[in-house]
């Protein structure tokens, strides 16, 4: 075996607390792809800031091209980072987000800038890396694909790196995106770059791992070669012990219409109908930026709607402001968390108690025992990870979050009718994303509640919904049944194109 | 040591508290007169009027916003309380009640501009600030309107139990605002504005409501201060408000408000309004030159933000974020 371009030895990492990372081994080998996976919490991000010299773990070795890390921290530098979350400029040039900082990038002679120059060092990155766009506009105006594939070509392209660290690269990419990361990754691997790939999603690690390492609760749990092993083994070893991820949470027991919507007009989609009854869940499945985000927003009033109608509950409405909508009991759980759905510098408690209104008052005041009691209901209910209610939620990680934010909205005082959840296991671990699903099930068939599920994970939609409406740019392209339907034609759906009609699973295109 | 730094972390409202009483400390110390009945008098009630603008100032940073024109709008609000009472010749306790309508009315306005139009606060409220203090020359033609009724002197001048009556206000509308942003939902909603404005609106909150009302309540305890100003001069001045605005904001940054929003506790913009008047005190019975004074608040407003920078920092290292 070639030696280790990367190596990790028996890393220790101690937060007040706990122990984040317990001798920890990991060594990586150059043109191959090493893959890390773990629940959220297992000490991925920590051995990350690890890798990246961001922190200094209390034991252990970091081995960096034979050369010890912690005596030559200069070796760091053949490290490229591509952190999970967007970090571009919004409001300068694609070019100059690419090159920055400018100097380092050798693409200028002297102090002064040229754009002309600029855009010519930068063409031929974005060539590579696979992104379509004019490297002269700003980065706002482009859609969060592109983003995050501009992310990584900067990580890449400035400077030549040995090792390429991508951090759950794919979550806000779509299928098609994702398929150019690939070749990214894999032409890396040609120019024999060690590749550290960390992320949530087990097919992804199939389709380009070399290796797998796992961690659990701090700890090194398992490693393999992707080849000799499958993905039950991968869960097993992840969650200790034997899940079976190919169970169905589909609700069973359906009752009347509850939600109605007729020829929906609004930015980004167009006679948009369908119907939801009781006790349902119904998929809208979609690429990023195919509107079905626009139109629950919609509905939900949070957005504006040019035209149709809106039945709940057999009476029309049209809300104004999400104010409205959910005193009728129809509640939306944003798609973007952090932007939208939660409050960084508060408590759990208080992220919670800010949406119970009438329930907490004790007279006229705000009464913190009643709050700090629903929370703690919360917190029981979904089986939230917290040290504790009146810890800030920014510190909880992602699936606890989204815990949080659902147990939220079904402690309204406003008892829920509709809930639409918009990619409610983005970003959340496989153990996590069972706990949500089980809970939309709950809800559905001990409240009655209808259920709009909006997802860009097909296998997701297949195991929960009752039916899956597929949206292309803005319209609803096909109704089918997640139990019969063929998954080639789902997926043609959303992206528009017709198979050969030989078998008759499709219910027929939806037409309410 | 990582013990020590921790209890910084926690002890967020302690910390403001101790420099308080550290620079109490020191200046009784350094001063004989500092603890004198007539000193500690002026001193308190000195302070009083900018603690009770910003305490207001406080509320509109706790939901992101601030409001420029508080400063002018006690000045405009003190002008027209004048003119009711003395050239009007209105019954003094209802031109009082009216001109603190007429505040929360001027809030109100600038919250509509906010809300309704979306527009940045800093904007409007800078020309705001300009339509209040031209309107207040109009009106007085630059001069003060003397004459006030004794009658609501005692608001401006006089004592109880001791203590100074303007103090006594601040310390009464500090405990109203206690009770508004930690115990009312109104309060569990002005947190929540300033953290996210986007998840509240998506929770249900009527975001633009959050705003006009904290504006009106702004403008309405600046009107309060003004009116008190005109009660203690005895007279109702143009300038009253010239020197509130800034101040009003150092205060409640040092009281522990984050700037940037839904961070801290408005009533430590008392202590923080506290904090800076005992150090211009010191600055005048320690005989230093008065110049010194605006250098000296600029330092301290500077090293309270770094401060509250630094507390995030290190929350954040223990965090393991």
């Amino acid at each position: 075996m070639k030696d280790p371009i990367l190596e990790v030895k028996g890393i220790v990492k101690k937060f007040p607390g706990v122990i984040a990372l317990n001798k920890v081994d990991v060594s990586c080998q150059k043109g191959t792809v090493h893959c890390i996976v773990g629940e959220n919490g297992a000490g991925k991000s920590t051995l990350v800031k690890i890798l990246t010299g961001i922190y200094q773990p209390d034991e252990g070795i970091i081995l960096i091209n034979g050369k010890n890390a912690f005596d030559y921290p200069e070796v760091f530098e053949e490290v490229a980072y591509v952190p999970q979350e967007l970090q571009l400029f919004e409001h300068i040039t694609i070019a100059e987000n690419l090159l920055l900082p400018i100097l380092r990038t050798k693409s200028v002679g002297s102090h002064l800038v040229s754009k002309r120059k600029l855009f010519q060092v930068a063409s031929p990155i974005l060539e590579k890396f696979h992104i379509r766009e004019r490297c002269d506009i700003t980065v706002s105006e482009i859609p969060p694909s592109s983003k995050q594939l501009l992310q990584i070509a900067r990580a890449l392209a400035t400077e030549d790196r040995e090792i390429v660290i991508f951090d759950e690269p794919t979550t806000s990419l779509t299928a098609e995106d994702t398929k150019l990361l690939f070749e990214v990754i894999k032409k890396l691997k040609e120019e024999n770059k060690a590749v550290i790939y960390i992320s949530h999603k087990l097919e992804e690690i199939f389709t380009i791992g070399d290796e797998v390492t796992i961690l659990r609760d701090g700890k090194k749990v398992g490693y393999a070669r992707v080849k000799e092993v499958d993905k039950s083994w991968i869960v097993k070893m992840m969650s200790g012990r034997e899940i079976d991820d190919r169970a169905v949470f589909r609700p069973r027991k359906i009752g009347d219409t509850i939600l109605e919507v007729e020829n929906l007009t609004g930015p980004g989609f167009l006679n948009i109908s369908f119907v939801l009854h009781q006790g349902e869940i119904l998929g809208l499945y979609g690429l990023v930026g195919s509107g079905r985000s626009e139109i629950a927003q919609s509905i939900f009033g949070y957005r504006p709607l040019k035209e149709g109608k809106v039945k709940l509950n057999g009476k029309y409405v049209h809300f104004k402001n999400p104010h409205h909508a959910i005193k009728e009991g129809l509640f939306y759980l944003p798609e973007e968390r952090k932007y939208q759905g939660i409050f960084p510098f508060l408590s759990v408690r208080h992220n919670i108690g800010v949406a119970l209104g009438k329930k907490t008052l004790k007279k006229f005041f705000v009464s913190l025992q009643k709050e700090r009691s629903i929370t703690e209901e919360v917190i029981k209910t979904f089986s939230v990870k917290t040290p504790s209610v009146e810890t800030q939620i920014q510190f909880l990680s992602g699936g606890n979050q989204q815990k949080v934010i659902v147990g939220r909205s079904v402690s309204y005082p406003f008892p829920p009718k509709v809930i639409i959840f918009d990619e409610p296991t983005k970003g959340i671990d496989v153990m996590a994303k069972r706990e949500i699903y089980s809970i939309m099930k709950s809800l559905a068939e001990e409240r009655q509640i209808g259920i709009i599920l909006i997802s860009s994970e097909l296998e997701e939609l297949l195991r929960c919904c009752n039916r899956i409406l597929t949206i292309y740019n803005g319209k609803i392209t096909g109704e089918f049944d997640p139990e019969k339907a063929e998954i080639s034609e789902i997926i043609a759906a959303t992206i528009n194109v017709t198979v050969e009609k030989e078998s008759n699973e499709i219910i027929g295109v939806s037409r309410v | 040591m990582f013990k020590m730094l921790g209890l910084l972390k926690r002890t967020r409202g302690i910390g403001v508290i101790t420099a308080f009483f550290a620079i109490v400390a020191f200046a009784s110390i350094g001063s004989p007169y500092f603890l004198s009945t007539y000193n500690l008098q002026a001193l308190t009630r000195s302070l009083s009027f900018v603690g009770i603008v910003a305490l207001g100032q406080a509320c509109l940073l706790l939901i992101g916003e601030l409001d420029l024109s508080l400063g002018a709008l006690a000045g405009f609000c003190g002008v027209i309380g004048g003119v009711l009472m003395v050239n009007l010749g209105y019954n003094p306790w209802l031109s009082f009640a009216m001109c603190l309508l007429l505040g929360a009315g001027c809030g109100f306005l600038n919250g509509t501009l906010v809300a309704k139009l979306n527009l940045n606060s800093l904007v409007v409220t800078v020309g705001m600030s300009g339509v209040y203090t031209g309107l207040n020359l109009v009106i007085s033609h630059g001069r003060a309107i003397t004459g006030i009724p004794r009658e609501i002197y005692f608001l401006g001048q006089g004592d109880l139990l001791g203590m100074p009556t303007p103090f006594i206000t601040m310390l009464i509308v500090a405990l109203l605002i206690m009770f508004l942003t930690q115990y009312t939902l109104f309060g569990r909603y002005m947190y929540a504005v300033g953290n996210n404005r986007e998840a509240a609106k998506i929770i249900g909150i009527r975001v633009d409501q959050i705003q006009v009302r904290t504006f009106t309540l702004s403008g309405l305890l600046a009107a309060l201060a003004g009116m008190i100003m005109v009660a203690r001069l005895g007279s109702s001045q143009p300038a009253i408000g010239q020197e509130w605005v800034l101040p009003s904001i150092a205060a409640s940054v040092i009281g522990g408000v984050s700037p940037t929003g839904g961070i801290g506790n408005p009533v430590g913009a008392v202590l923080g309004a506290g904090i800076t008047g005992v150090i211009e005190n010191i600055i005048v019975i320690f005989g230093v030159s008065p110049y010194w004074q605006t250098a000296v608040s600029g330092v301290v407003v500077v090293a309270a933000i770094s401060l509250d920078s630094i507390q995030r920092i290190l929350s954040a290292r223990r965090m393991n974020i």
